[in-house]
């Protein structure tokens, strides 16, 4: 597997995100400015509505901010056409949901190569899925369909989804949410490893500081606007208490 | 893709299974519906393709059995260039046969001229014989007949038996079969006593068939033949409602409002009328054929209209399907957007999944409807002739496969327009 090219830093200026939900506008995001670097392992903390999982469904281009705007690699995520968007979203970034967002109909492996499934699936891919499903931890698993999974297991086929496209980016929601601790820190073992190994920069939205790391850089949210931003100089880089 | 689309519909079996069955249906009631236009076209170009000479018969009477003209313009015709033989023919419906009323498949005693009949080359009839003989001098005021082998075969008779028709008992002494309903109606029996039998007037026939002779093309033999009748009026004579009153009060009805038309009970001697007017039609097989088919037309928009409502609950059925389907598939769309599809990759796979039930439920509805006519003409093979066509299936199949794909529109542009962000928080 060819290791990919770590992405520069992530440009993140005067965010803003806002909802209409009925005659209510919600302010999700209000002015959000930082910078996450490349092949970095980020998290981002907060609590409920502080605004973590709508950062990080704009960095993936799901959805385009209000005002802002947010630069990888040299471009503007949010001025990429839809199209554009969507090439993104298939080739350089990686999703792991909370609830693992697996496709109920198809078998695990089946579930890794799903982004490509509009493109063609060629025998390389296919090859590069089995062998992603067997370094998971699944080889025995792989045509079972995701029912007959665990959560860890269901998680673990998440990850490998993420991987097949060898994303310069991983967006992680909560991606320990629903597991036991001792689960969740296997899939933040696969996260840090895929760091590790291709300098992939994971960007992780979670509720559990237990999984910080030294090292590790801690993004802040409160409100919508960032509280603790230590690459911004608001504050000194949080020590990361580690597990 | 479609593998995927097919694993989604089978994750949802009952759900497809029954927009499937609404499809079918559908499908199949239009087959059945426009199989019975098919089979009339079918029927009548095969009937008339057996009838190379002209029909003449008293203008405006849809059938012979309405038609009256004297018996003396079979020589006037006889005389004009290009004909070979004029053979009078009288028609009557039958009421009864061994005691029992003939409704339906109806019946008809059809008087024909033996001896004129015997000069024709090419008799649809004489030619399809498959038991006994055909009539010849033998038969003349006599009681004989000739049936079809579905009027034999309906009654138990054979050849030499005795047929009562009408209360008078007729000796078969032949049998055909041509195969079409239109033609295997007939009990051909000598034109003079079917007049006495039904007591019509001696100098009046129903029709004639014109046999040509080749040498004149038929429209330059239809015009001479109208031409030469031209501003003659055709006078009926005793009660022709009464003279072949046929049991059936619809028929009875319409026959006394034509002899009523006609000019009540006058004899059709043809006197001079109108220099303009023309007292009768002449036409060939494929004139009659023409008419048939603005029938036909009528036929096919009323079949159209019946489709069309099954079409709709077929489609409304789809688009129900299809739009529960992607009401619960919110999330699913979050995701695949999330991982890189676009709408349009959306669009597509939704507009599989309708198609496959629209393919799907063409192929089930197709067999289902050829089947289905096939069972009915087995059936009643003397009452309908339904004719499912390769390239009727082929539409309904096309047309189905369209109706799936646009059904899956509708969800599909609303499952485009989800923004992935909200369809995964709903999750």
């Amino acid at each position: 597997m060819n290791k990919p090219t770590p992405i520069p830093a992530i440009e993140i200026e005067e965010l803003t995100k806002e909802f209409t939900i009925g005659s209510t506008t919600v302010r999700a995001l209000r002015g959000v400015t930082t910078t996450i670097s490349g092949g970095s392992f980020q998290f981002v903390l907060g609590p409920s509505g502080s605004g973590k999982s709508t950062l990080l469904y704009l960095l993936g281009a799901l959805d385009r901010p209000t005002t802002g705007s947010i630069t990888i690699d040299g471009r503007k995520v949010n001025e990429l056409s839809r199209d554009d968007q969507d090439r993104f979203r298939r080739h350089e970034v990686g999703f792991v949901f909370q609830s693992f967002n697996l496709l109920g109909n198809l078998t695990a492996v089946e579930n890794v190569l799903a982004p490509f499934l509009p493109i063609g699936v060629s025998a390389d891919l296919r090859q590069r899925a089995d062998h992603l499903i067997e370094q998971v931890g699944l080889g025995d698993r792989r045509h079972h369909r995701p029912r007959e999974l665990s959560g860890g297991e269901q998680q673990r086929v998440a990850i490998a989804r993420a991987l097949l496209k060898q994303p310069k980016l991983v967006l992680a929601d909560e991606p320990t949410g629903e597991l036991d601790h001792k689960t969740g820190g296997e899939v933040m073992g696969y996260l840090r490893g895929l760091r590790e190994e291709q300098g992939t920069t994971v960007v992780v939205v979670t509720h559990d500081e237990s999984y910080i790391e030294p090292g590790d850089k801690i993004l802040r949210l409160l409100d919508g606007q960032v509280v603790s931003n230590p690459q911004s100089g608001n504050s000194p880089a949080e020590t990361p208490t580690g597990k | 893709m479609w593998r995927f689309a097919i694993q989604n519909l089978v994750s949802r079996p009952l759900r497809s299974l029954l927009a499937l069955a609404g499809l079918s249906v559908a499908i199949a009631g239009m087959v059945g519906l426009f199989s019975v236009a098919e089979g009339i076209d079918r029927m009548v170009t095969d009937t008339f393709s057996r009838i190379p000479g002209l029909a003449m018969m008293q203008a405006g009477a849809p059938l012979p059995l309405f038609s009256r003209m004297p018996a003396a313009w079979a020589e006037e015709i006889e005389q004009v260039d290009g004909v070979r033989v004029v053979n009078p023919e009288v028609w009557s419906r039958v009421n009864v046969i061994e005691g029992k009323r003939v409704i339906a498949p109806p019946r008809f005693l059809f008087g024909t001229n033996i001896a004129t009949r015997q000069k024709l080359e090419t008799d649809v009839y004489r030619d399809a014989m498959v038991d006994g003989r055909f009539l010849d001098g033998t038969d003349r005021n006599q009681l004989h007949a000739v049936i079809s082998r579905q009027i034999a075969e309906d009654n138990n008779v054979g050849v030499d038996d005795k047929l009562s028709i009408n209360g008078d008992d007729f000796r078969i002494v032949g049998i055909y079969h041509c195969g079409q309903l239109m033609l295997d109606v007939s009990i051909i029996v000598d034109i003079d006593l079917l007049r006495r039998q039904i007591r019509f007037d001696r100098d009046s026939v129903c029709a004639y068939y014109i046999e040509p002779d080749g040498t004149v093309e038929n429209d330059v033999l239809v015009k001479q033949i109208r031409e030469l009748f031209k501003g003659r009026e055709i006078q009926s004579t005793g009660n022709i409602a009464g003279a072949i009153a046929t049991g059936n009060p619809l028929i009875d009805l319409l026959l006394a409002i034509q002899n009523w038309l006609a000019g009540g009970t006058r004899s059709s001697t043809g006197i001079a009328t109108d220099a303009d007017a023309e007292p009768v039609e002449v036409r060939t097989a494929n004139d009659w054929a023409e008419r048939f088919d603005e029938f036909s037309t009528d036929l096919n928009l009323f079949l159209g209209v019946m489709t069309g409502i099954g079409v709709v609950i077929a489609v409304l059925s789809i688009i129900n399907t299809m739009l529960m389907s992607v009401t619960e598939r919110i999330i699913e769309f979050g995701i695949l957007k999330a991982n890189g599809w676009g709408r349009r990759d959306v669009v597509m796979l939704i507009t599989c999944e309708s198609a496959v039930l629209g393919v799907s439920g063409g192929v089930i509805g197709c067999l289902l409807g050829w089947i289905g006519t096939d069972i009915i003409n087995s059936t009643w093979p003397d009452r309908l002739q339904l004719y499912a066509s390769p390239s009727l299936l082929a539409f309904s199949l096309i047309f189905s496969t369209t109706l799936g794909i646009t059904g899956g529109l509708y969800p599909a542009t609303w499952a485009m327009r989800l923004s992935p962000m909200e369809a995964i928080r709903r999750g």
